[in-house]
């Protein structure tokens, strides 16, 4: 719905381009799960406090929910959506997470897999502490922590090799 | 009749492959939550959605004066601005109970105020964005009165006295005033919340009188119930759908205000509308564990032996709601003596009316008495673990019968085992490590067998695939995993060959899923309906002149591996599909449910919709309880105070375990939330304004990864007959039980602080 209040803007989301008419002020998470039906990115508190949200923006691991859909104009996102590869084979660390069963009721599943990428990427993937303490942005209330370390110890030897 | 032959498995490396009960197959509903693919209830996107935010009160007692409403019904994009004199008023529904309900309209907007965070306005607009800030721009103004703002307060007063849960034997207090030995304190327990990532809301639609909700529910039939009684529509034509459910602990059970909300908005509109409580607003939209205090009086011999208990505890509640938080549940069953005594009162606060979170009154309890006799322990000069077996409860102290199972004492030597125990070093501020005193501490926990009813419904496809369906859900603790591995292992399919549907109030009817009850009511269920439906094809195949086995003349055959045999070898071999196809059925149906034979319509609708006909655990010649024992490593930090688990190996007796590698992951998440309500969490009041000042996620502290050790959990436990039918007792709750007295009596050990207020922060150790 165009308004006098909307802007257009442009994302590049796991590779596809979308244009959109929002306010300046919807944030790239609700975009992402209100416009484009990409729902796989979850809002657990919607003020940069669990970790729920956590996408890639240029690599980097970022906050959905305290960062403007515009804001990224002609960056590259990549959500949960976007990491396997086209023919569905999982990212290691995907993998590992079924593998480990690094997660429950699955809610903060999404953000910590994209946190545990970047964590990995960044080279914090160096011992289980150092995992715990690049791991803690993303709360898991089920309490599935000793398994997301297990699942990225695991997934860092098979990225590494 | 049962002409197939059922094994009996143990939940064990023994019950071979990962197919079957027992074996550790990875979630079947896994691959749809690591890609994003699994939604979520309130993530259906649907065509002309509105979206919905609250307003709540700012005070925590007296009246809304007025609601001025003008600037944001002015807004840009608004819809809707509900108060409480444009919201239509509602039926009252009944409770859980099933109680019929007072003939007086419900209002799920405040005028009354009894705590702050109250619904008393909601906006609806065309975006999220839209209503937020519009309802911003509502301005409510109170009549403020005096209100109680929690448990110390000193307008509390003494409360009111909870009759039933008074459980007294022998002379409690004349045996406590002979004892040599006497131990008295007292333990509180603050505020806590459940917490789960996913947020509280829903979608509401309305075709014609029919509604459908789509919301993360921990009991479908149950929530259906209070709809269709909120609007005065038949239960049928309400239908809850929550296919994953992103954590409830006891939270998402009920149909709240919120949804009352949301829904009554859709009706007026004609279009269905989103509510999701903001993350602050999940602290007040309903209640977390109610803050408790406790008394325990021990008194015994010389060498540790308990003479007498004297117990009292006090939970708040709200000012119009009743919640008890049951504190002498474990008090009264997990240790000997001749002597008891326990009462309990409420006392009403103004607050959201408190709610069942991961062990309700088990929870607590134990640390009231798991902590009372780690300090009989140094009084006496005994070994902690040694005084809890020197007090083994041989049966149930309190009901008096046999435990049905109870591996608790495998529990104490298998942990203490693995952890090392003994090799502690007994006196307090003992062991230590550069500036970091050590403790070690253990403390015991169990949690009763609840039972109750369920159903399923089996489906054997032309192409020989298994669909389950029931209206139970999975909100991580794999239902859908055990379910499809419980159909396979009866059917003799690889679970590869099932789909399990659940959450939908449309499939076969379930109650609710709290207190650990659901794994056991359900396989039973599944394994019935399959068993069931197994039948059907197998007397299908002998018996119809089709099929390849007719000539056979046998009585039995063999399926496995999704193939049917004869039991010798003898004859054809086929596949399901074929098997279908030679007799001309396009598919085998059967249900199967635990009711009792001779149950009528009504009988079943009580059942799944109320809980007031559930089995005690204590019914018949057996008294029914998972056990566990934790033993904890603890690191203070002399200067400072900190405290940081460094290790846990805790022995667990859930009975059989129907996944273990699912089970082992439920139980670790007790753990550490054990860990969070030990040493972090707490809803800290502001008393001015009876408000909780921490209501979100960076000021309310969780357990974060860095948090938590290696955490060891032991499987002791054995099949349990008594419990269920596939031989389980409760897994989810257990685990939590005890944590938080274990890490409190390690503390002590390690500073010699004996610290009775939860949390354990570090200004109580300094
Ligand atoms: S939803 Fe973004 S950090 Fe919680
Ligand atoms: S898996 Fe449920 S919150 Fe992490």
């Amino acid at each position: 719905m165009t308004s006098p209040t909307t802007i257009p803007i442009h994302l590049t989301i796991n590779g596809h381009d979308h244009s959109l008419e929002v306010e300046p002020r919807v944030t790239l998470l609700d975009a992402l799960r209100d416009r484009l039906d990409l729902t796989g990115t979850k809002k657990g508190c919607d003020q940069g406090q669990c970790g729920a949200c956590t996408v890639h923006v240029d690599g980097e691991r970022v906050l959905a929910c305290l960062t403007l859909a515009a804001q990224v104009e002609g960056r590259s996102i990549t959500t949960i959506e976007g990491l396997a590869e086209a023919d569905g084979t999982l990212h290691a660390v995907q993998a590992a997470f079924l593998e480990q069963d690094a997660f429950q009721c699955g809610y903060c599943t999404p953000g910590q897999i994209m946190s545990a990428v970047a964590c990995i990427r960044e080279g914090h993937a160096g011992s289980d502490d150092e995992i715990r303490e690049y791991m803690a942005g993303n709360l898991c209330r089920c309490g599935a922590y000793p398994h997301i370390v297990a699942a990225v110890r695991q997934a860092a030897l098979e990225v590494q090799s | 009749m049962t002409i197939h032959d059922l094994r009996t498995r143990h939940g064990d490396a023994s019950d071979g492959s990962a197919d079957q009960v027992g074996g550790r197959l990875s979630r079947v509903d896994g691959p749809a939550k690591i890609t994003g693919a699994a939604k979520y209830a309130v993530e259906q996107q649907l065509e002309g959605l509105a979206h919905a935010v609250l307003v709540e009160s700012t005070v925590p007692a007296g009246k809304v004066r007025a609601i001025d409403t003008a600037a944001a019904e002015g807004a840009p994009g608004v819809l809707l601005v509900l108060t409480p004199d444009t919201i239509p008023p509602l039926k009252t529904a009944s409770d859980w109970f099933g109680t019929p309900p007072p003939d007086v309209p419900y209002c799920p907007l405040a005028r009354d105020i009894a705590f702050s965070g109250q619904h008393v306005a909601a906006v609806v607009a065309e975006s999220f964005e839209q209503a937020v800030a519009a309802a911003a721009l509502v301005k409510v103004s109170y009549d403020e009165a005096p209100a109680v703002a929690d448990l110390s307060d000193p307008k509390a007063g003494d409360g009111i006295a909870i009759d039933m849960m008074t459980k007294e034997w022998g002379e409690a207090e004349a045996a406590f005033a002979a004892a040599p030995v006497r131990i008295c304190a007292a333990y509180n327990t603050p505020r806590e919340y459940q917490a789960p990532m996913e947020p509280h809301g829903l979608i509401a639609a309305w075709q014609g009188d029919r509604l459908t909700v789509w919301e993360p529910s921990q009991w479908l039939d149950g929530m259906a119930r209070t709809y269709a009684e909120w609007f005065a529509i038949p239960f049928e034509n309400v239908r809850l759908v929550s296919p994953y459910i992103g954590g409830g602990f006891g939270s998402k059970a009920l149909a709240l205000s919120h949804g009352a909300v949301a829904a009554s908005a859709a009706k007026m509109l004609g279009r269905p509308v989103r509510l999701v409580m903001s993350r602050p607003q999940t602290f007040t939209g309903y209640g977390g564990r109610a803050a408790t205090r406790q008394t325990v009086t021990l008194g015994a011999d010389r060498d540790g032996k308990i003479q007498s208990i004297v117990h009292r505890g006090v939970n708040e509640t709200s000012m119009g709601g009743m919640w008890v938080e049951p504190l002498g549940s474990v008090t009264s069953v997990m240790y000997a003596t001749p002597n008891f005594s326990s009462k309990q009162n409420v006392v009403r606060v103004n607050s959201v009316v408190p709610g069942a979170m991961r062990a309700p009154g088990e929870n607590p309890s134990a640390f009231g008495i798991e902590s009372a006799i780690d300090e009989l322990a140094y009084e006496v000069g005994i070994d902690p673990l040694e005084i809890r077996l020197r007090n083994y409860a041989e049966q149930d102290p309190h009901a008096r019968k046999a435990w049905s199972t109870r591996q608790l004492r495998e529990a104490f030597v298998a942990g203490a085992e693995a952890f090392g125990w003994a090799r502690r070093s007994p006196a307090p501020r003992s062991m230590r490590d550069g500036n970091q005193l050590i403790g070690w501490g253990v403390a015991a926990g169990t949690y009763p067998v609840r039972r109750a009813y369920g159903e399923a419904l089996v489906r054997i496809l032309a192409d020989g695939t298994v669909e389950v369906e029931s209206s139970s859900i999975d909100m991580g603790q794999g239902t859908y995993t055990i379910l499809a591995q419980t159909a396979a292992e009866t059917l003799g399919v690889p679970a590869d060959n099932v789909v399990v549907k659940l959450g939908d109030s449309r499939f076969a009817r379930a109650g609710v899923t709290g207190g650990s009850r659901l794994a056991g009511i359900m396989t039973g269920a599944v394994h019935k309906a399959a068993g069931a439906a197994l039948d059907h094809l197998v007397g299908l195949a002998i018996s119809d002149p089709r099929s390849p086995f007719h000539a056979l003349q046998a009585n039995t055959l063999v399926v496995a591996g999704g193939r049917v045999s004869s039991p010798r070898g003898d004859g054809p071999e086929v596949s399901i599909a074929e098997l279908l196809a030679s007799v001309g059925a396009d598919q085998i149906e059967a249900k199967g449910d635990t009711m009792p034979a001779n149950s009528t319509a009504e009988d079943r609708y009580k059942a799944y919709t109320t809980i007031a006909t559930p089995l005690t655990h204590t019914d018949g010649d057996y008294s029914r309880h998972s056990w566990c024992a934790h033993f904890i490593e603890v690191r203070v930090d002399e200067d400072f105070g900190t405290v940081r688990v460094s290790r846990v190996v805790s022995a667990l007796d859930s009975g059989r375990l129907y996944n273990p590698k699912l089970a082992e992951s439920q139980w670790k998440g007790g753990i550490i939330m054990g860990i969070g309500q030990a040493l972090l969490e707490e809803g800290i009041v502001d008393r001015r304004h009876g408000r909780i000042v921490n209501n979100n996620l960076a000021d309310y502290l969780v357990p974060t990864n860095a948090d938590i050790p290696d955490i060891q959990t032991i499987s002791v436990g054995i099949p349990d007959p008594h419990s269920s039918a596939l031989g389980g007792k409760g897994v989810g709750e257990l685990a939590i039980v005890g944590v938080a007295p274990a890490i409190a009596n390690a503390v002590f050990h390690a500073t010699g602080k004996r610290v009775r207020d939860l949390p354990i922060t570090l200004e109580k150790l300094i």
